[in-house]
């Protein structure tokens, strides 16, 4: 019976560093990505350390970023994780031009009010991969 | 970085176009009331139809007997040319900056058409420059200035493409190139540059002398 007790024990333990694993793989983005894109862009994508920048950005509410609109107001308890920018900003027939413009908004607004951060082309979209 | 990226990109902006539209304006005004007092025939013999002949003429690429005496010349000023004017324009970098700001654009090049439109403008500031150097008569007519203007046209095209490159120190690369390009602009008006804007007005003068007035045919 002890012996069936520590085996469900590890058991647990073995699944919630498991789960942890998974939530953490979840915040640890990477790079910039959205399906609307495909394969049209031009420059090379944007690498982002999505935990690195919100440590060194010292931002810690979710919807900073990740924000929320309802009837043009932002909701301050909500946010849109997991949500692609597009599926909010982009609508096909406004154009690939669009979506670009909302993106570089989202970074590049921020950057130059806090004077901290890339804001020219080639600072982002680095042709070697490196990050910014 | 950030305060002289957005001094660049925002009120500089504004100062170059406003300079570079305003200087047209007046300078035109200016040239068209010297003409008035000087040579007001000008105006009196001015003919739209041969104005117009002229310019088409001379703007088709070895139309004119000129044009076909010297072919690399003409080769090269027709494609240094078209490559400086639409490059500028149709950059996808300038139409998403353009975006940005005031919401809009326009369609724009892919950048490995840019990429290469904009080394040719630098194979072309080259070109002349050696051309200046190297003929005898064209380095007799060139001053300091025509040398300084050649390197003004360049610089925007060479930080852009040094920047877009991402070389070292491509952000410094990047500034370079926004200020230069204002200082391009702010140039025209106000230098030999303003061809840009006489070309029409010289050709169409010279085209109604000869086409309204001699019956001469357009060489």
């Amino acid at each position: 019976m002890a012996a069936l007790k520590s085996n469900i024990l590890r058991l647990l333990v073995v699944f919630l560093v498991l789960a942890a694993c998974a939530a953490a793989a979840r915040a640890y983005v990477t790079i910039v990505e959205d399906s609307a894109f495909d394969d049209r862009q031009m420059r090379p994508q944007v690498s982002f350390e999505h935990n690195e920048h919100n440590e060194k950005a010292g931002i810690e509410s979710c919807n900073t970023c990740h924000h929320f609109y309802e009837n043009g107001e932002k909701r301050k308890n909500s946010d849109s994780v997991g949500m692609e920018c597009s599926s909010c900003h982009y609508k096909a027939e406004s154009g690939e031009l669009e979506l670009i413009r909302i993106y570089h908004k989202q970074c590049k607004s921020c950057h130059l009010q806090k004077e901290q951060g890339p804001v020219q082309c080639g600072q982002c979209h680095r042709k070697t991969g490196e990050n910014p | 970085m950030h305060a002289i990226y957005e001094l660049a990109g925002g009120f500089l902006v504004w100062a170059a176009l406003v300079i570079f539209a305003g200087g047209t304006v007046i300078r035109m005004a200016w040239l068209a009331a010297t003409a008035r007092k000087k040579d007001a025939a000008v105006f009196h013999y001015f003919s739209f139809y041969y104005a117009l002949r002229s310019i088409l003429h001379w703007i088709v690429p070895f139309a004119s007997r000129n044009m076909r005496l010297h072919p690399v010349m003409t080769a090269v000023t027709f494609i240094f040319h078209l490559c400086l004017i639409i490059t500028p324009i149709f950059a996808a970098a300038h139409v998403i900056l353009i975006a940005e700001s005031w919401g809009g654009g326009w369609w724009y090049l892919p950048d490995a058409a840019a990429d290469i439109m904009t080394l040719t403008v630098i194979l072309g500031c080259v070109f002349f420059l050696i051309r200046r150097i190297s003929k005898k008569d064209v380095r007799y007519l060139s001053t300091a200035g025509d040398y300084i203007l050649l390197v003004i046209v360049a610089a925007p095209f060479l930080s852009g493409y040094w920047s877009y490159h991402q070389w070292s120190g491509f952000e410094i690369a990047g500034i370079v190139h926004m200020l230069s390009g204002e200082l391009l602009l702010i140039c025209i008006p106000f230098t030999r540059l303003f061809h840009m804007i006489l070309f029409p007005f010289t050709r169409g003068y010279a085209g109604s002398e000869f086409g309204g007035m001699r019956s001469a045919r357009d060489w």
